[in-house]
């Protein structure tokens, strides 16, 4: 026998399958008995079967290497258990996913208009207008349906409490549904018959309901849709190529689309110029338009802006979106929920001190240890210290980031996150994870069932983040009613 | 509905082209060496009409003092510095398919890359004959699978159009130059000597790998009249003008936007069928197939300008 629960070591540590008596959690049930049942070799057998199932499907992430070509193409690395939600728990997360995007999605729109969320002392007004990713040029834009953040995902934690916590929204081009999608097909095909016995909800329309999302920012009746990457070398072109050919819509590049002295965007193709309706961009804000933003970007597309603002094109997202996506600006959600839509948050942030204030500041300085700090504006978990696992002379060097640019950072303390077992060579381990769904706002608001759960690969870690050697698991929301 | 951008569709033709070339480039170097192993020594036919053939012998003089076996199957093989080079056209082939990732099966891709390191690995120098046959002949085989790969996986819609006008543009090329050098003074020295008298047209056909279906069709000895109208308007030999130009014409129908093209094919066409070309001689044959050469680079110009518009990832070089 390989996997031996109750042998399975999650002390002290909240698992979403194992309780802490080696006991399957509600739901799960069916699964562990299925998994402890598998000898060695059947093991081995389905772990290989994902493997090659990745392969012959062209799974692949890009890494950048910093040498010769700059990047390859690795095999996306998956772990063959999946990982559990109860779709009562489910139903309350996504309601709470609803609640936040639609307010941050009204607090972006009232930054470039009336801009009541100053005047009614909610947030500072200079915490915005200095942010990094606060664009001048989108105040008084209407994007359709008052809505820029089109496409969101939002990282989700559960830490030692069992309590499902916030940890941050990522509101410009968050990527990874791709793999949500893929890990489900490997799933089928590693553990069809757990899909016969187990009522677990499919994930496969997001193609369909990302594609209506798009489609309902133009008034255009079959509207020409494109999907913007910046280009191969890009980590997400997998994904960007994935969606494209998914929704049917045009993967194209900056230098396949032209804006006529029209204001509208056409791209380039053997017909002749073809007039596109609505984008939704993967390159972020500072690239799009050099007429506009960074004068050096060859990925983007001079004069796309101009054909935004005069609204012959719709982009998803819209740019100046990520002024919400600010980590600063996130400790202030609980409060925009309740200042906008009058609720209180079904979702909690994580508690967070604002560098930029100064008794949470002193706070933060005097307890670098114990803390997890982050720059405001990065992703992909770069330039964050992990302050209990950090040097001395790194929190040194954090301190004095902290006090000579307050503005730019924000603390936490370090969560346990919680766990699943993993398969570490031949048997299972405990791995920390995270979960990112997505959510879509059209015309209509849609949330994935599940998300992309990420996990730490390397024992004790919380870095979940694939360019920093995180792996994934297929994320099962199960009906015990249905 | 989805179109075809331009820039796929210009990297599809160029991937086309330089797969042909590649391809093209290793059998011309590997046929004229078997061929210099059948001559006497004392007989001056040497290296530099493959300079002359792949278009290059003001680069190569700039480059190189001699036209010895060494300098030549460097400069055609590995030198960077000629773009018409075999390593120059892997790269342009590597860099074209990279590009054209979700276009072109995956695996292809993959045999792209093999082929490129195994020129690496075969072809680097310094070169032996032994290894360089090797290394050619393996070359000719892997690009040829590539091409069976993609013409079995590959969607024949209009990229797959394209790339099958960049392989005829570039065949058509290289056979109306590989004609010409049959008419070269350099082979016709030799060509005054027993038993070699025809050796430039057994050459010729050799050099597109047309011999034995010159042996079926004709049924001849081997003769320059018969060679030429076998080699520029056979409509069953693939390596034919003839065949290329009608291959030329059925994608182009598929297209869009064609009738400009298509006129400038026919054109090239009806020179083909309205000369007696087996009674071409030295220089009327020469300023027939350059007039060809001429026709197709702006056949080649027509294609840019109606479908690609914008610069493509390429430097020409030729047509």
């Amino acid at each position: 026998m390989t996997i031996n629960w109750k042998a399975y070591e999650n002390e002290g540590l909240w698992d979403e399958l194992i309780t802490s008596r080696g006991r399957a959690r509600k739901g799960a049930g069916k699964l562990c008995k299925t998994l402890a049942r598998l000898s060695d070799s059947e093991l081995s057998a389905r772990k290989t079967a994902a493997e090659l199932a990745i392969r012959s499907m062209g799974i692949t992430f890009t890494v950048y290497t910093g040498e010769g070509s700059g990047t390859i193409d690795r095999e996306w690395p998956f772990d063959i258990i999946p990982r559990l939600i109860l779709k009562r728990e489910w139903d309350r997360i996504s309601s709470g996913l609803v609640q936040r995007v639609t307010a941050l999605n009204k607090f972006i729109n009232d930054v470039y208009h009336e801009q009541k969320v100053f005047s009614d002392d909610v947030l500072p007004r200079e915490y915005v207008e200095r942010s990094r990713e606060f664009r001048k040029e989108c105040l008084g834009v209407e994007p359709p349906h008052k809505v820029w953040s089109h496409v969101c995902g939002s990282d989700l934690v559960r830490d030692n409490d069992g309590k499902m916590y916030v940890l941050e929204d990522n509101l410009r081009v968050p990527s990874g549904v791709s793999y949500m999608l893929e890990n489900r097909e490997v799933m089928k095909r590693v553990f069809p018959e757990l899909f016969e016995e187990i009522v677990i909800h499919p994930v496969d329309d997001y193609p369909a309901q990302l594609a209506a999302c798009l489609r309902s920012l133009t008034p255009v009746k079959s509207p020409q849709i494109a999907v913007l990457t910046p280009g191969i070398y890009n980590s997400a072109y997998f994904e960007h190529a994935y969606l494209a050919n998914a929704m049917a819509a045009q993967l194209v590049e900056g230098s396949d689309l032209a804006v006529g002295n029209d204001d509208k965007v056409y791209m380039r193709t053997i017909d002749g110029l073809v007039q596109v309706d609505v984008i939704y961009r993967r390159i972020d804000d500072l690239f799009l338009d050099p007429e506009v933003f960074n004068p050096g970007s060859v990925l983007g597309v001079p004069g796309l802006m101009r054909a935004w603002r005069a609204g012959k094109v719709a982009l998803a997202n819209a740019p100046g979106c990520g002024v919400a996506d600010d980590k600063v600006i996130y400790t202030y959600v609980p409060d925009l929920i309740r200042y906008y839509l009058n609720e209180e948050p079904i979702l909690p942030n994580v508690p967070s001190y604002r560098c930029v204030e100064k008794d949470q500041r002193d706070y933060v300085l005097d307890n670098l240890d114990k803390l997890v700090v982050k720059p405001a504006n990065e992703s992909g978990g770069y330039g964050m210290l992990i302050g209990p696992k950090a040097t001395r002379a790194e929190r040194a060097k954090f301190a004095r980031q902290i006090r000579a640019n307050p503005r730019n950072y924000m603390a936490q303390p370090m969560l346990t996150l919680s766990t699943a077992p993993t398969i570490i060579d031949d048997h299972a381990e405990p791995r920390h994870l995270d979960l990112r769904p997505f959510i879509l706002s059209g015309a209509k608001t849609y949330v994935t069932t599940g998300g992309l759960t990420r996990v730490a690969m390397r024992k004790g870690s919380i870095v979940v983040n694939s360019s920093q050697g995180g792996g994934s698991k297929d994320t099962w929301v199960v009906d015990l009613d249905a | 509905m989805n179109r075809t951008l331009s820039s796929t569709a210009t990297r599809s033709y160029w991937l086309g082209r330089y797969l042909e070339r590649a391809e093209s480039t290793a059998r011309l170097v590997m046929v004229n060496g078997r061929l210099l192993y059948d001559l006497p020594r004392r007989l001056p036919l040497g290296w530099q009409p493959l300079v002359d053939i792949t278009g290059g012998p003001e680069l190569f003089a700039e480059l190189y003092a001699e036209s010895s076996e060494k300098n030549v199957t460097r400069f055609l093989i590995n030198d960077l510095r000629n773009p018409a080079s075999l390593f120059s056209s892997l790269n342009w082939t590597r860099e074209n398919v990279r590009t054209l990732r979700g276009i072109i099966p995956r695996q292809s891709i993959e045999y792209v890359n093999e082929l490129y390191l195994l020129a690496r690995e075969y072809l680097s120098e310094p070169l032996s004959r032994t290894r360089r046959v090797q290394g050619l002949s393996k070359i000719q085989e892997l690009v040829q699978r590539i091409d069976g790969f993609m013409s079995a996986n590959m969607l024949h819609d209009a990229h797959w159009t394209f790339l099958r006008l960049g392989n005829f543009i570039e065949r058509a090329d290289m056979t109306s130059r590989i004609i010409e050098a049959g008419c070269d003074n350099m082979f016709e020295a030799v060509s005054e000597l027993e038993p070699f008298s025809d050796i430039q047209w057994r050459s010729v056909l050799l050099s597109l790998d047309a011999t034995q279906s010159y042996n079926t069709v004709v049924q001849l000895p081997i003769h320059k009249e018969a060679v030429l109208e076998f080699l520029i308007c056979n409509e069953s030999l693939p390596r034919s003008l003839a065949y290329s130009l009608n291959s030329l014409r059925n994608g182009l129908r598929d297209l869009p936007r064609h009738e400009k093209i298509l006129r400038l094919i026919n054109r090239l066409r009806r020179a083909i069928t309205q000369t007696e070309v087996g009674t071409l001689e030295g220089e009327s044959l020469r300023e027939f197939l350059d007039d060809f050469q001429l026709q197709l680079a702006q056949v080649n110009q027509a294609i840019a300008n109606t479908y690609f518009e914008f610069k493509p990832r390429r430097r020409a070089t030729r047509v």
